[in-house]
């Protein structure tokens, strides 16, 4: 039996539940808020932002699996690319683009053309500091985690803080093959 | 590692249990059991078997591929969708069908060996998997599962099968 | 912080041009954004209450924003002044924005006076869920709670808003009802109105 082919980003996204944006977008607001009262201080909402993305990643790859039809990952280009065509579209609707590759293929960039996160959105003056979107690179660190890719993910631009687009740098540390998880004697 | 387990030796195709073993932790757990005739070994036990099992034929069946150039050492662990993998085996007792995915989840169902291809069933469950326990907001990888929707949609299942 | 964009630049975020709201994003984006941000609050509290509270908390402050959005886009900046249309607004035009339809029933409570419920079968942040036994009544429903009172609070309609499984009968799953207790000013600005 041949493996199916891997189904594009639009296929699945024109045939899964959807709901509007704008009640994702004010639950993240709301969240981001809770996090800003909780923690004060603008570096541990990025950190714990980052944290609750990672551990949004490592449950989403099972969906994103499960509904792309992907049934390797062990080519980081080859993931880096399905991240921005299959998976930003599956989930989001909006795509991503892959660039600025470094020599040895272990590092690259996303650059998002849309980002229903930031709908609304503002820094105000005490935070700008804030990576209000760092739930994002904490997915993508999740999820590739899960298919033993063990990354670094950085926002190189973020509109939010003026650039002029919304931009994270995916750098693969090392690939992490299942092990026999028993000792001998056990 | 993260592996499901569903077996079924009675002549009726029943699937019989369901086992998800968590990232990192090594006690399986029992999520759904139908009717296993007989049980020889404490699940601890069975689970380290089945993991050692699949891990071996894996790993054989890899080097054992006649279309591949690259086949790697025997027993070194390979990364997830490397080389060939196998979809089942049959004994004159039972057949062990198994799906793999990339994110290290392993679904096995041990039916009667009459039984034809599995895989439709495995990502049937997969995908049941995906929908009452990953998105379940109430549920946190690596603790055991809790789910009765994921139980009643599987009984389900399995009745219809 | 009203005001919506796509990927265009503005010196200030007021001077987007407002989305007419029709973008979506997957149900489970929503639901595994929703399933973190109640992770995160079991990590805040001591007791299923305070959980519940906290979800309601978060609601609250979508339900506000929900209200200013919606008046803004959908009714040239008017709003609801009177009870029982500002119970529909929230019934059929806060629903079908967020969720995706009119909620499933709108009744008033038999024993007070004070009191109103929506229902819903099966509501969205419910879809998904098993809660252990030892988790007793707790219903992510507090979150929708929250948007329903951040909404009613925002109109001048203060209430307390609370969320409840109901079993249904020859049905698996419970429902879940928001119930809805008024302020004593409001009813008797209600009475007042006539």
């Amino acid at each position: 039996m041949a493996p199916l082919a891997p189904r594009s980003g639009d296929a699945i996204f024109a045939n899964v539940e959807r709901v509007n944006a704008e009640l994702f977008t004010l639950t993240y607001g709301a969240m981001v808020r809770q996090l800003l009262t909780d923690l004060e201080e603008v570096e541990e909402v990025n950190k714990q932002l980052d944290q609750m993305g990672y551990n949004i990643g490592i449950r989403l790859i099972d969906e994103f699996l499960a509904k792309s039809n992907v049934s390797r990952c062990v080519d980081f280009k080859e993931s880096a690319d399905v991240i921005a065509k299959v998976g930003f579209k599956m989930f989001l609707g909006i795509t991503a683009t892959v660039t600025n590759w470094d020599a040895d293929g272990t590092s690259c960039s996303l650059v998002l053309e849309d980002n229903p996160l930031v709908d609304f959105v503002e820094l105000p003056d005490t935070c700008q500091g804030l990576y209000y979107c760092n739930v994002l690179s904490g997915v993508i660190r999740g999820a590739l985690e899960m298919v033993s890719m063990k990354t670094e993910v950085t926002w190189v631009r973020d509109m939010l803080r003026g650039d002029d687009a919304y931009e994270l740098r995916v750098k693969l540390l090392k690939q992490v093959p299942e092990e026999y998880p028993y000792k001998d004697d056990e | 590692m993260r592996m499901f387990h569903v077996t079924s030796i009675s002549y009726k195709r029943l699937l019989q249990d369901l086992f998800e073993v968590s990232e990192g932790c090594s006690s399986l757990e029992v999520l759904r059991e139908w009717n296993r005739p007989l049980r020889t070994l404490s699940s601890q036990q069975d689970h380290k078997l089945m993991f050692g099992l699949l891990f071996s034929l894996k790993s054989f069946t890899a080097k054992m591929d006649p279309s591949s150039v690259e086949k790697g050492n025997l027993g070194v662990p390979q990364l997830p969708g490397q080389g060939c993998s196998f979809h089942s085996f049959s004994t004159n007792s039972y057949k062990l069908s198994l799906m793999e995915t990339p994110s290290g989840i392993k679904i096995i169902l041990v039916t009667n060996p009459k039984t034809g291809d599995l895989q439709e069933s495995l990502k049937h469950i997969y995908s049941l998997y995906v929908e009452y326990v990953v998105k379940n907001p109430l549920y946190s990888p690596g603790t055991q599962i809790r789910c009765e929707l994921l139980n009643t949609a599987l009984d389900q299942y399995v009745k219809n099968v | 912080m009203i005001g919506v964009g796509k990927m265009k630049q503005y010196t200030n975020v007021l001077d987007k041009p407002l989305s007419k709201g029709k973008q979506e994003v997957s149900l489970s984006a929503f639901a595994f954004l929703f399933s973190e941000l109640v992770q995160y609050n079991q990590t805040q509290v001591d007791n299923i209450a305070e959980l519940e509270r906290r979800l309601e908390d978060a609601g609250y402050a979508v339900g506000a924003r929900v209200l200013e959005l919606l008046c803004h886009r959908d009714k040239g900046n008017r709003r609801e002044t009177r009870l029982l249309g500002i119970l529909s607004f929230v019934h059929s035009t806060v629903w079908k924005v967020l969720f995706g339809k009119v909620a499933d029933s709108l009744e008033k409570g038999t024993e007070h006076e004070d009191e109103y419920m929506i229902s819903e079968k099966e509501l969205l942040v419910n879809r998904f869920i098993s809660v252990p036994k030892d988790m007793g009544t707790f219903n992510c429903g507090a979150f929708v709670a929250g948007i329903v009172r951040g909404v009613l609070d925002s109109a001048g309609f203060p209430a307390v808003v609370t969320a409840h499984f109901v079993p249904m009968e020859g049905q698996q799953r419970p429902r879940t009802t928001i119930l809805i207790k008024f302020a004593e000013e409001v009813l008797r600005r209600e009475a007042r109105l006539g």
